[in-house]
């Protein structure tokens, strides 16, 4: 398991072992990686690929083909196997991640779990002896990483399969009893024997503030319903006071980022009705940063919304994101973690009162989610509220004030109460304390 | 075929895209060949009725093609006007012949069946299916996969266009197109994020072919040969009627 602040290098290492690093990406390179006795740099990545299957961190973003089936059949149809060996793989890999019941699907209907299991899959299918995973469960909800993971542990027991895992959470993966090692700007800074590690020497702790949020309702959502086709909601109601934190939690394709958006005015109810703020209230923070990113430098981007400001208040502002000395730098040479954050900030700097935020702290190390932590406090302190969604349960029990569960059926209250019925519940997946600390 | 799942095998998306290419080709051929209404008018027939038995609802169909109807509707009234000759059917302005409306009438059909029936092979022909046949037809691999890598981002971009839009509302941002000031800008607000999302999607498929040896090999293995169905025996019928139709309106002098 490699782990680290962002930007360390993680992925880098990733790509270089996987032999696309330089022949795809350039990049000056000292030292040497050998993979099963060849030099990387001295071997076509195509012929690595028969030994190390690299599964990138967005798995939608891998997908060549057009259906499930064809998408396994890719790798070992590029070897010139036999068809009916092609077929056997095919047939192997599907059920080795439990999709045969997919296999005539098209790719594109596929959920995120799903894309990321034929993502293994496809890469299974090329019989490599390494698999490299860049933070595969970072768009996966907690019932889809716990599988992942377990799916993990069998094809290192039964295959024999070596896992080298760039990783965030950490607690699910140390039942695998891994090598552990933390990168820092591209040098390795420790490294934990199998029998040494725990949770806690890798992890964070949120400290727990009391929070009194006023009672004057900022957001009120009555009676709701909408779907795409399917519906999603029915008769959900909810508010949010000013000064409070809502987390929202649930499976993927649940309809945590369609709430956002019903909230922001981007989609309309089916039936019953939203009271928000007017929309220049509203500051919402995308998954995908690029989306909200305009501009030709990141001084530029913040300009757009106050434009009178002066170049010292600018750089006290980019400070505060962590984002030092980057004004002048085109926003989208940023890595995926600044780019969030610089979206938070132009967020910020409409001083909206609601605060929607979106998986925030995807790519984020323990630095960076510190401050995120103590931005979304002070927005609240100052009178605002936040919906704050994510995957990462820990976070959220320890920030939010009240939890909206968004699954099957929705549950919605206190956070202590909401964690409680889903423990009775047996989603265990969906419990803090199964994750451990945040990060 | 993107959207269509669950009729993966109605009408003709069970025939094969050998078939399904004839059929283009034939319909084709047909409006560009023959100068006769009624023939052009029949294959347009032919195109909605194949729409409907492939599972594509005739009114998403019709929608699909909207601006296609309202350009076909555009030349048909452009030529009824500039064309004077022959009988007139209205006096006056406008003056309408019947020469002028018939060449109109012909022009649009024409326009509407070479445009309909090219978006009908699109709907029902799976493109893996198809590269699939172009691999086994002897074309190389490469060109097959940029039929589906291309097929694959459509989809891709009209999402991202659509968040981009959204995200522009979110932040207050309205680039007016008043002024090229205006114009660059609105350009940039959101044709480039666009860009720069398809080109971070094609960095990270290009790393996904390598590292699945595509390109290793000057040959891969070609999917196994399609057997043909009942749907690629209707397919065919319809040709050789086309067919028939065409060579009868150039025998019998039909208008």
């Amino acid at each position: 398991m490699i782990t680290g602040p962002s930007g360390c290098g993680k992925s880098t290492l990733c790509r270089a072992i996987g032999g696309f690093i330089p022949e795809m990406i350039p990049a000056s390179i000292e030292g040497e990686i050998r993979v099963g006795g060849c030099s990387v740099r001295e071997t076509d990545s195509a012929q690595i690929a028969q030994q190390v299957g690299y599964i990138q961190q967005d798995p939608d973003a891998q997908i060549c083909t057009l259906r499930v089936e064809r998408e396994i059949a890719f790798g070992p149809e590029n070897l010139c196997l036999p068809i009916e060996e092609v077929r056997a793989r095919v047939d192997e890999c599907l059920s080795a991640v439990g999709i045969e019941h997919l296999r005539e699907r098209e790719t594109t209907d596929l959920s995120g779990g799903e894309k990321q299991r034929l993502a293994i899959a496809s890469i299974l299918a090329m019989q490599p002896k390494v698999l490299l995973l860049d933070e595969p469960t970072a768009n996966l909800d907690p019932d889809g990483a716990r599988s992942l993971f377990e799916l993990l542990r069998r094809l290192r027991e039964e295959r024999g399969v070596t896992l080298v895992v760039v990783e965030h959470r950490i607690r699910p993966l140390l039942e695998m009893e891994p090598r552990v090692l933390v990168l820092d700007r591209g040098r390795l800074v420790r490294r934990h024997a199998r029998e040494r590690i725990d949770a806690r020497d890798l992890g964070m702790r949120i400290d727990d503030e009391t929070r009194r949020p006023t009672g004057e309702r900022l957001v009120r959502i009555e009676r709701l319903a909408f779907g795409y086709g399917e519906p999603l909601f029915q008769d959900l109601t909810l508010d949010l006071c000013r000064e409070e934190i809502l987390g929202v939690i649930g499976p993927n394709g649940g309809g945590k980022t369609t709430l956002l958006r019903l909230i922001a005015g981007l989609e309309t109810p089916d039936a019953g009705r939203i009271e928000r703020p007017a929309a220049g209230g509203i500051g919402f923070v995308f998954q995908h940063p690029h989306h909200q990113i305009f501009e030709r430098t990141v001084t530029g981007e913040l300009r757009i919304d106050s434009p009178e400001t002066s170049p010292g208040e600018f750089e006290r502002w980019l400070a505060a994101g962590r984002l030092n000395g980057l004004g002048g730098v085109p926003p989208l040479s940023l890595s995926l973690g600044e780019q969030r954050r610089l979206t938070l900030l132009t967020a910020l700097r409409r001083r909206p009162v609601l605060l929607l935020l979106d998986e925030p702290f995807i790519g984020q190390d323990r630095r960076n989610v510190e401050w995120i932590v103590s931005t979304i406090r002070a927005h609240c302190a100052g009178g605002g509220g936040v919906v704050l969604v994510s995957h990462d349960v820990a976070l959220v029990e320890a920030l939010a004030d009240r939890v909206l569960y968004l699954g099957e059926e929705p549950r919605f209250g206190k956070a202590v109460d909401v964690f409680g019925r889903l423990r009775d519940e047996g989603r265990t997946a969906f419990l803090p304390d199964f994750w451990g600390d945040a990060e | 075929m993107i959207g269509h799942v669950g009729r993966a095998y109605a009408g003709l998306r069970g025939a094969t895209p050998a078939a399904n290419l004839l059929l283009l080709g034939v319909l084709v051929g047909v409006v560009l060949s023959s100068g006769s209404l009624a023939v052009r008018a029949g294959a347009l027939g032919v195109v909605l009725l194949l729409a409907g038995w492939s599972g594509v609802p005739i009114r998403t169909f019709l929608r699909s093609l909207r601006f296609v109807l309202v350009f076909a509707a555009v030349l048909l009234v452009a030529q009824a006007l500039s064309i004077q000759e022959g009988k007139p059917l209205i006096e006056g302005f406008p003056r309408i012949t019947d020469v002028g409306l018939l060449a109109g009438a012909g022009m649009a059909l024409r326009f509407l069946v070479i445009l309909a029936s090219s978006f009908l092979f699109v709907s029902v022909v799976d493109p893996d299916r198809l590269a699939g046949a172009l691999i086994r037809w002897g074309i190389p691999y490469r060109y097959g996969y940029l039929l589906i890598l291309s097929l694959r981002f459509v989809p891709f971009f009209r999402r991202e266009l659509r968040i981009v839009r959204e995200a522009q509302r979110v932040r207050g941002l309205r680039p007016s197109v008043r002024s090229l000031k205006g114009i660059r800008r609105a350009i940039r607000y959101t044709f480039v994020p666009v860009l720069v999302s398809g080109l971070m999607r094609v960095d990270s498929i290009a790393l996904s072919m390598k590292g699945r040896c595509f390109g290793l090999y000057r040959r891969r293995t070609a999917p196994r040969p399609e057997r043909l169905r009942a749907a690629d025996g209707i397919a065919l019928g319809f040709v050789a009627l086309l067919v028939a139709l065409a060579v009868l309106a150039a025998r019998g002098g039909w208008t």
